[in-house]
């Protein structure tokens, strides 16, 4: 995602909504989580998120703007969003592109495919590396 | 416990053995079939939001954990690109 916003920062804008967590260790932890040393419990108060969050953004060293989700889960419930998912709002506030629910229907290529077919395909290449999620 | 119904269960259970033997083998470990089933299913949605309807406001809180703004502050001018997840 991080090689879409590079390419595509010119010409539409990015926002990164940051949910609960998706595989804390007191709850469905995976393996690949412990291997890469992302092991957080689920936060139960917004300073943990944010935190959890700040710890993302500072050792994948992520440059695409963010917010984050308050406790009450809105922004997830509104947007079926959890565990990830990708939406293009359009400049009338509707929805231009929903992307299918992650893991297996999460596919960013699907949201460079709208941004070609609005704005064209960028022919520099990126050099920043994506981040997990 | 009639016969009929000895039969029955026991085709049930070996019915489920085999469910959850396979999902076992999809999901990586029965451990994790169990994490499935306990913490993602309840919490995974289809979507019901479309193309062409409002997108929805909601409030976010910035990075550094005192300021808040809403996602439709956001649009307007430009397309925007929504990118929902978690670092785990």
């Amino acid at each position: 995602m991080v090689k879409i916003y590079n390419d595509y920062k010119d010409r539409a804008d990015f926002l990164t909504v940051y949910v609960r967590e998706a595989h804390p260790t007191d709850e469905w932890q995976m393996k690949s989580n412990v291997k890469e040393d992302v092991c957080y419990a689920q936060p139960k108060t917004l300073e943990q998120r944010v935190a959890i969050a700040n710890d993302f953004v500072q050792r994948q060293k992520y440059p695409l703007p963010f917010g984050i989700d308050d406790m009450n889960n809105a922004a997830d419930l509104a947007y079926s969003a959890w565990p990830e998912r990708l939406y293009v709002i359009d400049e009338h506030g509707r929805i231009a592109f929903a992307g299918g629910m992650g893991p297996f229907k999460y596919d960013p290529e699907e949201v460079r495919a709208w941004l070609v077919k609005r704005f064209g395909p960028v022919t520099r290449t990126s050099s920043t590396a994506a981040p997990k999620s | 416990m009639s016969r009929f119904w000895k039969w029955t269960l026991g085709i049930f259970l070996g019915l489920l053995v085999i469910a959850f033997a396979g999902l076992s083998f999809m999901a990586g470990s029965p451990k994790d079939v169990y994490g499935m089933v306990r913490y993602a299913l309840p919490h995974m949605h289809r979507g019901k939001l479309r193309v062409g309807e409002d997108a929805p406001d909601v409030r976010l809180l910035a990075l550094d954990g005192s300021n808040h703004f809403h996602l439709r502050e956001r649009t307007g001018s430009r397309p925007l690109v929504v990118i929902f997840g978690s670092y785990t």
